[in-house]
């Protein structure tokens, strides 16, 4: 029996596993008649993006490189919408032919895939705040936070530089924003993101560009065929002049371009050093990790708990319209997501309301789960027999001795496990607050995971640690519920 | 003290959905005395009980309860400070008991002392524990009111109402939940009581008891007393049809 079952799932999970890859990547481009490359719209303009006008239809400089490239194949361009950061592991799986999206050639990149010659020069530039007239490179930056993307060019950049605070984050705007408010010292992206998101804004500068790099596109290592097909195309697109054309259609040629065309494809890289396995360090930032996992989820629980228990008292007893309030705070935060939540509070209200990150992840899932809580209180409320209350009030108490002393312990047990069951919830939640830059222990696994070129086993350790977080917790609400409830009612 | 009726009901008419449950009861409950409230079910006994501590709010009429007065229309939030005066004075004791589930039977007993009246934790704990001695459940303190009988319950309840020294004990159908042999237990308290001077009004069915502990009975028919007196007058002989219906008297 056992063994049948096995059988059936081992065959079904080689079905739905991605389809062996062709040695012959070009081959299988032309038996498609379509180059599929990978890229995130989320990058925005002026990359690969919707149309304002027309948001069924991509625009961008590199969608008429893609198109361009895949005239010169005899096939049409196919895009697949990726996560930015997951563009190379899914490249490997074979989500798609190439990358062509903003992909910075970078030494541990060239040890992974394989790069056609460039198509874009960038520069990497520190942008900071106008009043912050003494900075001019980044060794003016030694202690301040620093915002950047994560896994991108500057990210390696800033982590290779002493004493920066390196912040992460997975859009271009948000880091800007967080500029303006305070919140970072500067801000080192690639030129294009600079240009377009960063020194739009009036009270940000450009302090200097710190480096230079330059976009390719990347194919797979053992895809020698499409490699250098690509290449080709690419070269012949840069040397007819409809790279230039393209690059200026977009506001993006400028004299480092010039050596485009003089390009040679890059030479073929080293052999792939080993992965490299998890190493102490490691182990470190994952016990770093979690510790912030547990310390947001504990201090938003405690918020989440006192909010909670205000919203059912103030809907059962607070009159007409703290009764309304109430319920219309909880519709909306049970209504819209955490993470939209989030987002509002953070970048949102920046304007009027600068909230650290930390203090933000604790306040919003706070402020989320006090409207799961007020239902579990409601529900708890609702079992005591109003007997309870009578037989309270006949005793002289008053109305407000007598829910703290005889309703509520009883409610509270009555709520106990599904509160219980919310922290262990909210500890997995907690991991949204990556968003607003807080690196908790998923973030920190998917920063590892990148760094180790695997998610398996950063993907294990990360799961072993919330099961060693949460398995604990729900052991003490059970121990909990019986000091509560020493004899069934 | 003054030696006016610890408790004074006049023309009190409540309604329940649109139904007058109690058409115009008049009462005086003098200190020590024992009243029976005897009546066919539904015919308002326990209304009448719940609304001379306004657990049940009343349409028409006044109480005057140990100096103060209970009136129509009265709030919880804003009378809160006169009810509970009154509610301190008396006592309830429950058909269904309604002890607190996440308290020993100790604590029971204790909580209103310490709470409401401010006793320090021996205090009420003596006070407690003499109580529950008095009641026959001296050794089971530390237990919790689950675990008992439904007779030790409503004995454990008597005796949490007896710690905040009431005027007067109001006690609603205290043995219809229970079973003869556990009624026996908790009528033997009551009529303890009785003996030592507690003023009580106690809505029943146990008539032989009301017989031996009364000194004046009542008779509630439809919202209205059709019939008040000495027991062996009412019960000996009735003068209504609706007092002989209830004694099961056909002549």
């Amino acid at each position: 029996m056992w063994r049948a079952v096995f059988i059936v799932l081992t065959t079904a999970l080689i079905a739905f596993a991605p389809a062996a890859r062709a040695s012959d990547g070009l081959a299988a481009v032309r038996t498609r008649g379509a180059l599929r490359w990978g890229g995130d719209i989320q990058g925005g303009e002026p990359y690969a993006f919707q149309d304002p006008q027309d948001s069924t239809r991509l625009i961008g400089f590199e969608v008429e490189i893609a198109d361009a490239l895949a005239q010169r194949l005899g096939v049409r361009a196919e895009f697949v919408q990726n996560d930015w950061q997951n563009l190379i592991p899914s490249l490997e799986r074979g989500d798609f032919d190439m990358i062509l999206n903003g992909l910075e050639v970078t030494p541990a990149r060239r040890a992974r895939v394989a790069f056609t010659r460039a198509y874009y020069e960038f520069s990497e530039v520190l942008v900071v705040r106008r009043g912050d007239e003494a900075v001019h490179g980044l060794s003016e930056m030694q202690g301040r936070r620093v915002g950047t993307l994560a896994n991108s060019f500057a990210y390696e950049l800033l982590k290779a530089t002493p004493a920066v605070d390196l912040v992460l984050y997975e859009g271009v705007e948000e880091p800007y924003i967080d500029l303006e408010q305070g919140r970072l010292g500067g801000v080192v992206l690639d030129n294009i993101i600079a240009n377009r998101y960063g020194l739009v804004r009036p009270t940000l500068r450009a302090a200097a560009e710190v480096a230079q790099g330059e976009y390719a596109i990347a194919v797979r290592r053992d895809d020698a065929t499409l490699l250098r097909a690509v290449d080709d195309a690419l070269a012949a697109v840069a040397n007819d002049g409809q790279l230039r054309a393209i690059l200026a259609r977009w506001q993006l040629w400028d004299q480092r371009q010039a050596t485009l065309t003089a390009a040679a494809p890059l030479p073929s890289s080293p052999a792939p050093t080993p992965g490299g396995g998890l190493g102490m360090v490691h182990g470190m930032l994952f016990l770093r990790g979690a510790s912030f996992t547990v310390l947001i989820s504990a201090l938003a629980m405690s918020l989440a708990v006192a909010g909670g228990l205000l919203l059912s008292l103030a809907r059962r007893y607070g009159g007409v319209v703290a009764a309304k309030a109430a319920n219309f705070y909880i519709e909306v935060f049970r209504g819209t997501p955490v993470l939209l939540q989030l987002y509002v509070l953070y970048y949102g209200l920046a304007p009027v309301l600068t909230l650290n990150a930390f203090t933000a992840a604790v306040v919003g899932l706070g402020l989320n789960y006090a409207a799961y809580e007020a239902e579990l209180y409601r529900a708890g409320l609702d079992a005591v027999p109003i007997g309870q209350t009578e037989a309270a009030l006949s005793l002289g108490m008053s109305r407000g001795l007598a829910l703290r002393r005889i309703v509520l312990p009883q409610a509270l047990r009555v709520a106990l496990p599904g509160i219980a069951n919310d922290f262990i919830a909210l500890l997995k939640d907690s991991s949204l607050v990556s968003v607003i830059t807080v690196v908790e222990l998923t973030k920190q696994m998917t920063i590892t995971a990148v760094d180790v070129r695997g998610w398996l086993a950063p993907g294990l350790l990360c799961a072993a640690l919330y099961l060693a977080l949460s398995y604990p917790l729900s052991r003490l609400a059970r121990r909990l519920e019986r000091r509560l409830l020493p004899v069934p009612a | 003290m003054s030696d006016g009726p610890v408790l004074d009901v006049r023309r009190l008419c409540a309604h329940r959905a649109e139904r007058e449950v109690l058409r115009g009861i008049d009462l005086s409950v003098a200190r020590g005395e024992v009243v029976a409230l005897i009546g066919p079910s539904g015919a308002g006994k326990t209304t009448l009980l719940r609304a001379l501590n306004y657990l049940t709010p009343f349409s028409t009429g006044e109480v005057y309860i140990n100096g103060h007065h209970l009136r129509p229309g009265m709030s919880e939030r804003h009378d809160a400070a006169t009810l509970r005066a009154v509610r301190m004075r008396v006592g309830m004791v429950f058909q269904s008991f309604n002890l607190f589930p996440h308290l020993t039977v100790l604590d029971n007993v204790m909580e209103a002392p310490r709470t409401v009246l401010g006793l320090e934790a021996e205090a009420a704990r003596a006070r407690a524990q003499s109580l529950l001695a008095r009641v026959g459940l001296g050794d089971r303190a530390d237990t919790y009111p689950q675990l008992l009988s439904g007779g030790q319950q409503q004995r454990v309840a008597i005796a949490r109402a007896l710690a905040m020294e009431p005027e007067v004990l109001l006690l609603d159908e205290p043995t219809s939940a229970l079973d003869p042999r556990l009624a026996g237990e908790v009528l033997a308290v009551i009529a303890d009581l009785a003996t030592a001077g507690q003023t009580m009004v106690l809505a029943t069915h146990q008539i032989a008891f009301v017989r031996r502990i009364a000194h004046r009975v009542l008779v509630l028919v439809d919202g209205v007393i059709v019939e008040s007196g000495a027991p062996t007058q009412v019960l000996d002989a009735p003068r209504t049809d609706a007092t002989r219906a209830l004694l099961g008297r056909a002549d």
